[in-house]
């Protein structure tokens, strides 16, 4: 194991439900006017907004809600209970127990050293790094499935996991690999 | 032959065909191996251009760059028959009609008109930006490439044009940005490199990133700089690489600062808005690079 531990932060995580059944929002609208914001000529879904958790949370007429924002997966749970105990609190009636599933979780990192981005970009195969586009390296790992941005600095953004866990898992092998192949350097 | 044959006398591999006496020579002691070798040319000669096409009995090699790789039948105008004898009317006539359509239907269906649509449009865009016939022929494939695989579907022709253009620039070295293609493609920058990614992330081809070097040449070309100072430039680049200063960097950047350093360097001094100007960076992005360089380098300047 490495001296340098990397500092890891969840950014955001996406959730989404299935309360299999449909929903009338109109009458969410009339029954929690000044919590929701509600624009079918814009956006055909409702947006629930909380402020603790800080998420936000969209409600579908076909009874499916996504909510972003949250910080960990726990948050988000917790975001998504309060927002089906409100609607329920407000007179809605929902039967059935909401399927509840993380979808995306994305999550800053610092490696705490500087990556040489242009000997990775053979040797870490299945990268993109062009720099007339985007200063970041984009390296996508098949195990954990996770697509990570890497920037010189030694700073990396983790998308596409779906547990909190694959987010360590995948920053710590990379961290293994580009001490293996000799990619990243510290002060 | 000489790739296998060696010489009997001192067995050198390096033998040498000389086509004017039909010789097979040793290239070391001079030994004869054959005197006797077949002509492998075409019998016939020709002095012009219209010679030439008159005797030549087979069409042009095999190409990319046409839906049909070229190897499509056309029925000529002419009123011989193959015997070259005159034909009379009523069959001219027919030949006639047999060209028109043959014309007509040598697109048979619309993914073929595509195909053809969007190779023109290669072509022109190949012959905008100037580039050499190898690397249209590449666009071409990778065109095809990706039409074979469906990623065109739901995309533009154009943006999937441009950004093969642009791959295939990568693919063979060719010190073209972005910029230039979106300039005489008349698109966004956004959607070619977007374009790109997807092409390149969908046909999993490895494309190694740019080398500021390929950049200085072309730049120093514009600025009307001295060779000896293209030379410092490129070592200045050199060097800026092996101390990873390149790392997340644009490369026409890097290669603008190395080119203003070293034009400071030899004395005959550009500004700092001549070369961003040249290489479509910003002043500020000059700077920031020049100082990096001059920060790590050791080199110092009398102002």
């Amino acid at each position: 194991m490495s001296k340098v531990k990397p500092i890891i932060q969840i950014e955001n995580v996406v959730v989404s439900v299935t309360l299999n059944q449909s929903l009338d929002l109109m009458s969410v609208v009339k029954a929690l006017p000044d919590t929701v914001e509600y624009e079918p000529e814009q956006f055909p879904g409702l947006i629930f907004r909380l402020k603790k958790p800080k998420t936000a949370t969209l409600i579908f007429n076909s009874g499916r809600m996504v909510c972003t924002g949250a910080k960990s997966e726990d948050l988000a749970i917790k975001a998504v209970k309060r927002v089906i105990r409100e609607l329920k609190r407000s007179g809605i009636v929902l039967i059935g127990k909401p399927e509840i599933k993380i979808q995306n979780i994305v999550a800053s990192a610092n490696m705490g050293g500087r990556i040489d981005l242009e000997k990775a970009v053979f040797t870490l195969g299945r990268t993109m790094y062009e720099p007339e586009q985007f200063p970041g390296l984009i390296y996508r790992m098949d195990d954990p499935k996770v697509v990570i941005l890497l920037f010189a600095s030694g700073k990396l953004v983790c998308t596409g996991a779906k547990k909190e866990e694959e987010v360590k898992q995948a920053v710590y092998k990379l961290q293994k690999k580009l001490e293996e192949e000799d990619l990243i350097t510290y002060e | 032959m000489s790739s296998v044959a060696k010489c009997p006398e001192c067995g050198n591999r390096n033998l040498i065909k000389d086509y004017d006496s039909g010789e097979i020579i040793c290239s070391n002691c001079g030994y004869v191996l054959d005197d006797k070798l077949p002509d492998s040319g075409p019998e016939w000669r020709a002095f012009d251009d219209e010679q030439r096409n008159k005797r030549s009995r087979v069409g042009a090699p095999t190409t990319y760059t046409i839906h049909d790789k070229g190897l499509s039948t056309t029925i000529d105008w002419r009123r011989f028959s193959y015997t070259l004898k005159k034909m009379d009317q009523t069959k001219a006539l027919q030949i006639y009609n047999l060209r028109k359509w043959q014309r007509r239907i040598r697109l048979s269906d619309s993914s073929e008109r595509n195909l053809a649509f969007a190779l023109t449009e290669l072509s022109k865009i190949s012959m905008s930006l100037n580039t050499p016939k190898h690397v249209l022929e590449t666009a071409s494939l990778i065109y095809r490439k990706a039409l074979k695989k469906r990623l065109i579907r739901g995309r533009s022709i154009q943006g999937i044009v441009a950004a093969s253009i642009y791959m295939a620039c990568r693919l063979c070295g060719l010190a073209r940005t972005l910029d230039e293609i979106s300039k005489v493609t008349m698109m966004n920058k956004r959607e070619i490199a977007r374009s790109y990614r997807f092409i390149v992330k969908e046909l999993s081809e490895f494309i190694p990133p740019v080398d500021p070097i390929v950049y200085i040449s072309r730049f120093s070309n514009q600025l009307g700089i001295q060779g000896r100072t293209e030379e410092i430039a490129c070592e200045i680049v050199k060097k800026a690489i092996e101390l990873k200063l390149t790392c997340g960097r644009g490369p026409t950047g890097v290669a603008a600062a190395a080119l203003y350093l070293a034009s400071i360097l030899t004395g005959n001094r550009r500004t700092q808005r001549e070369v961003a100007e040249v290489a479509n960076v910003t002043e500020v992005t000059v700077r920031n690079r020049y100082s990096d360089i001059l920060k790590n380098l050791d080199i110092i300047i009398w102002v």
